[in-house]
C-alpha cells in the first residue's frame, strides 16, 4: 500500500490538471463572480460525462467507475488547485450516504444518475449551530414529514436532490426530500468562497421519504468522504500557493535582489513547504485507507483535514502577504485562495469539531 | 520477498531486542554498556539487518530501500541497544559508500557493521557552528602524512569512538567552501583529547575534541584534497535524513501515547484544550511518520529527496518543540517540581526539546536550504563567498 501515486492515479491527475487548465482556468470563476452562476453547467457536463468524476466512489452496478478513494483524492487535489466550482463534493457525499443505505430502491434510482451528472444531489450535512431538522410520521402514509432549518448546505439550491438528516423518535434517520417538495424553502447564501455555492434550507411539514439502514454509520462515512475531500482541495490549493508566491519570490526584485533571497520571505515559504509535504503524506495514508484499510480510514482522515485545513489557511493568508499590497487587490487571485481557505477549514466541521472526534477515536 | 524480510525481521526483533519502556529523550544512549552495544551490533550483522542497502562486497546486505523502510517500520518498538553505532554507519558510512576510495571501503565498512569499529563525525568548531564552512581545524601536509591542530565541538560519541570523518582546513588562501578536506582520523592517535560538554539537561551527550599536531597517513583523505565540502554536502545530507527519519518511538517520554496516558493519570482529559492538543500531537506526529515513508518510497522509485530532507529535519525539531509544549500542558503545577523517576524522564525531554532544532544544522539553516534548494528562491547574498579564508572574519574572533 505505497503512499505514491501508482502510473494510473498519475494519469488521472494530469488528465483532470489538464482539463483544469483547458476548460476552468481562474479566469471563468471570475466570469461566475461577475454573472451570479453557482458553476458552469458545461464544465459540469464534462466533468461527469468526460471524466466520470461524480462516479469515482460510486460502485459499477450502480453506474459509477468504483475507483474509490485515493482517485477521489487525486482528482480532488487537482480541481482544489483551480478552484473549481462544482457541485462534486455535494455529489460525492449524498451519493456516499446512498451507498452505506441498505435502500437498495434509493441506490437504483439516484446513483447512476448521480454518476452520470444527471441528477445533483447534496447531503445537509451542518454543525449543530447550524440548525437541526426534526422528522414527524403521522402514520398517514409511507412517508414522513421534516420540520426545521439547516445551513450551510452544499449546492442546496442547485440539488434536484437533497438527503437530509433529521431527529426522529427513534434517534437520527436520513431522509430523501424532492427538490420541488411542498414546504421546501433554499435560500442560496453569500459564500465568503466565490467557488462555493451554499443554502440555508428550511422545512415546513415537507414530505419525505426515509433512506433505510444505519444513519449513524452512513452519516459518519460521509464525514470521513467529507475530511478526505475537502483535505484534498486544500492540499491542492496550497501547493498552487506555494507556487505561485515561490515564483513571486524568485522575480520580485527588492533592495536590489529577489525578494526569496531575505529569510523574512525565503524562512516563510520554507515552512508553507513544510506544512505542505506533511500534510501531503498525510492525505495519500488516508486516499489509501480508504480503499485498502478501512479500519483506518476515518483517523487518518481526520488527520489529513486537520493538518491541511489549518496549514492552507495560513498558507493563503501568507500568499496574500508576501505579495504585498498587489495580494490584496481584487484583481490578484491571491484572495480567491484566501477565502476558499478560510471556508475550507470551517465547512463540515472545523478545526476544534474535528481535534475532538479525533480525540474521541484515540480513545484520549 | 519484501514479507518474507519483514517476516524475519519482526521474528528476529521479537526473539533477540528489547522492547522500549520510557527513558529520557535527550540524546544519551541508553543504559547498555560499549561492551554490550558491540555484541548487539555484531548480532545484528550475523542476523543479516546491519548495512541493508550497503552493497555486499563492503558487508552489506545489497537489498533495497523497501527492506530499509520494512526494518525501520518493524525496529520503531524496540530500544535497539547499539545507539553508538547509529551516527557512524548513518553519515561517514553512507558518505564513505558513495565517496570513498576501494580501500577505504574495504578497510572500514564491514568492520563498522559488524559492531567492530565506532565513528564519529567532527565538523562543528566554536567559532564554526551553523556557518561551519567557516572552520579553522588545519591540516597541513608534511611529507607522506598530514599534520592536524584545531579544535572540534558538539562531537556525539567521541569519547566511545575509534575513527572519526573530519573537515579541515588545506588552504587558507582559497574562499572558503573551496580550501576544505575531509579525513578519516584515528581518535586513538597522539595528540586527540577528548572532554564531555554538559547541556542544559545536565547531562554530557557530546563532547569537545583536541587536535595538537594529530598524525595521519595520506590515503586518509576521503574524496579530493579541497573537495571537502562537497563530501561534507554528502554527509550532512545523510545527517538530515537519518536524523528526519528518526522519528520518536510510540513510548518516548514526549510521543502520543506516553502522554495521553499521563495526562490520563493526572486526570487532565477531561480538560478540551488538553484533549485537542494531544489529538493535534497524534496528528502531527503521524505526518511526520508518513512523510519519511514518502520520501523513502520516492527514493526506492528513483526520485531522490535531495534537499527535502531538511524538510523532515526541521518538521521533526518543531514536533518535539511541540510535544514539549503539550507536556508542559498536560502536567501544569506538576512540572515545577517532583520527586518521581517518570516525572523526571518527561521534564528531561521538556528541557532537551529545544536542543533538537539546533543540532545537526539549526532550523533556520534548514528553512534557507528549503528555500534555496527546493523551491528555488535566490541564496543568501554571501557576502563571504569569494574572499579568501585567511581575510574573513570568523566566528566571534578577527582570523588573520
Amino acid at each position: 500500500m505505497a503512499l505514491i501515486l501508482t502510473d494510473e492515479e498519475q494519469a488521472l491527475a494530469e488528465s483532470v490538471r489538464k482539463f483544469v487548465a483547458d476548460r476552468s482556468p481562474l479566469t471563468s470563476l471570475r466570469h461566475l463572480i461577475s454573472s451570479g452562476e453557482p458553476y458552469d453547467a458545461d464544465v459540469w457536463k464534462q466533468m461527469t460525462a468526460q471524466l466520470g468524476l461524480a462516479g469515482l466512489t460510486i460502485p459499477e452496478e450502480y453506474g459509477g467507475v468504483g475507483a474509490g478513494t485515493s482517485a477521489l483524492s487525486v482528482a480532488e487535489t487537482e480541481l482544489g488547485a483551480g478552484l473549481v466550482a462544482s457541485p462534486l463534493l455535494a455529489c460525492v457525499l449524498a451519493a456516499e450516504v446512498l451507498v452505506r443505505s441498505s435502500d437498495d430502491a434509493a441506490k437504483v434510482e439516484f446513483l447512476p444518475r448521480i454518476a452520470g451528472g444527471e441528477v445533483i444531489a447534496t447531503l445537509a450535512l451542518a454543525s449543530r449551530a447550524g440548525g437541526h431538522v426534526t422528522a414527524t410520521d403521522d402514520g398517514a402514509g409511507p412517508g414522513v414529514t421534516l420540520t426545521g432549518s439547516i445551513s450551510p448546505v452544499l449546492n442546496g439550491t442547485d440539488a434536484s436532490v437533497l438527503l437530509v438528516p433529521a431527529d426522529t423518535a427513534d434517534g437520527i434517520g436520513i431522509f430523501i426530500v424532492d427538490g420541488s417538495a411542498a414546504g421546501l424553502t433554499r435560500t442560496r447564501l453569500t459564500a465568503v468562497d466565490h467557488s462555493r455555492s451554499l443554502a440555508r434550507i428550511q422545512l415546513s411539514g415537507t414530505p419525505a421519504r426515509a433512506l433505510a439502514g444505519d444513519a449513524v454509520a452512513a452519516l459518519a462515512a460521509a464525514s470521513d468522504v467529507a475530511n478526505l475531500a475537502l483535505a484534498s482541495e486544500s492540499a491542492g490549493a496550497m501547493k498552487a500557493c506555494l507556487d505561485m508566491t515561490s515564483e513571486y519570490a524568485r522575480i520580485r526584485v527588492a533592495f536590489g535582489q529577489p525578494i526569496g533571497a531575505f529569510q523574512a520571505v525565503k524562512h516563510r515559504l520554507a515552512d508553507m513547504e513544510k506544512s505542505w509535504e506533511l500534510g501531503y503524506a498525510a492525505l495519500r495514508d488516508a486516499a489509501r485507507a480508504g480503499d485498502a484499510d478501512p479500519g483506518r480510514f476515518s483517523v487518518a482522515a481526520s488527520v489529513a483535514r486537520v493538518l491541511l485545513a489549518g496549514a492552507y489557511a495560513d498558507a493563503a493568508v501568507d500568499t496574500v502577504q508576501l505579495h504585498g499590497g498587489i495580494g490584496f487587490t481584487w484583481e490578484h487571485d491571491a484572495h480567491l485562495y484566501y477565502k476558499n481557505g478560510l471556508s475550507n477549514k470551517v465547512l463540515l466541521g472545523g478545526p476544534g469539531d474535528q481535534l475532538d472526534r479525533l480525540a474521541d477515536s484515540l480513545g484520549i | 520477498m519484501n514479507d518474507d524480510f519483514r517476516a524475519r525481521a519482526r521474528a528476529w526483533l521479537a526473539a533477540n531486542a528489547p522492547r522500549r519502556d520510557s527513558g529520557g529523550d535527550d540524546g544519551e544512549s541508553g543504559q547498555a554498556t560499549l561492551a554490550d552495544q558491540k555484541a548487539f551490533q555484531a548480532k545484528l550483522y550475523d542476523a543479516g539487518f546491519a548495512g541493508i542497502t550497503w552493497p555486499k562486497e563492503y558487508g552489506g546486505q545489497g537489498l533495497t530501500g523497501i527492506e530499509q523502510i520494512a526494518w525501520s517500520q518493524e525496529s520503531r518498538d524496540y530500544d535497539l541497544p547499539n545507539g553508538a553505532f547509529f551516527i557512524g554507519i548513518s553519515m561517514p558510512g553512507n558518505t564513505l559508500v558513495e565517496l570513498g576510495t576501494e580501500e577505504q571501503k574495504k578497510r572500514y565498512l564491514p568492520k563498522m557493521l559488524r559492531g567492530e569499529e565506532i565513528w564519529c563525525q567532527l565538523f562543528s568548531e566554536p567559532g564554526a557552528g551553523s556557518d561551519v564552512a567557516s572552520l579553522q581545524t588545519s591540516a597541513v601536509r608534511d611529507g607522506d602524512s598530514w599534520v592536524l591542530n584545531g579544535q572540534k565541538v558538539w562531537t556525539s560519541g567521541a569519547q566511545f569512538s575509534d575513527f572519526g570523518a573530519i573537515l579541515a582546513r588545506t588552504d587558507p588562501t582559497k574562499p572558503k567552501h573551496s580550501g576544505i578536506s575531509m579525513f578519516i582520523v584515528n581518535m586513538h592517535a597522539p595528540g586527540v583529547t577528548v572532554r564531555p560538554l554538559k547541556v542544559a539537561t545536565g547531562h554530557s551527550p557530546f563532547n569537545e575534541v583536541f587536535f595538537d599536531n594529530v598524525r595521519i597517513p595520506a590515503d586518509a583523505l576521503v574524496g579530493e584534497e579541497n573537495k571537502g565540502w562537497d563530501a561534507a554536502v554528502v554527509m550532512l545530507r545523510h545527517e538530515r535524513i537519518a536524523i528526519g527519519m528518526m522519528g520518536s518511538s510510540r513510548t518516548s517520554p514526549l510521543g502520543f501515547e506516553s502522554l495521553r496516558d499521563l495526562a490520563a493519570g493526572l486526570g487532565r482529559t477531561s480538560d478540551q484544550g488538553v484533549r485537542r492538543d494531544l489529538a493535534e500531537l497524534y496528528a502531527r506526529g503521524r505526518a511526520m511518520q508518513l512523510f519519511a515513508t514518502l520520501l523513502r518510497e520516492e527514493t526506492q522509485a528513483g526520485r531522490l529527496p535531495g534537499a527535502r530532507g531538511s524538510v523532515a529535519k526541521l518538521a521533526g525539531s518543531e514536533l518535539g518543540r511541540f510535544a514539549g509544549s503539550v507536556a508542559a500542558d498536560v502536567l501544569g503545577d506538576q512540572l515545577a517540581a517532583f520527586d518521581s523517576d517518570e516525572m523526571y524522564a518527561v521534564t528531561t525531554s521538556i528541557i532537551a526539546a529545544p536542543g533538537s532544532a539546533i543540532a545537526g544544522g539549526t532550523s533556520e539553516i534548514q528553512r534557507n536550504i528549503i528555500g534555496e534548494r527546493v523551491l528555488g528562491l535566490a541564496k543568501d547574498p554571501g557576502v563571504d563567498r569569494a574572499t579568501p579564508f585567511n581575510q574573513l572574519r570568523v566566528g566571534t574572533q578577527r582570523q588573520n
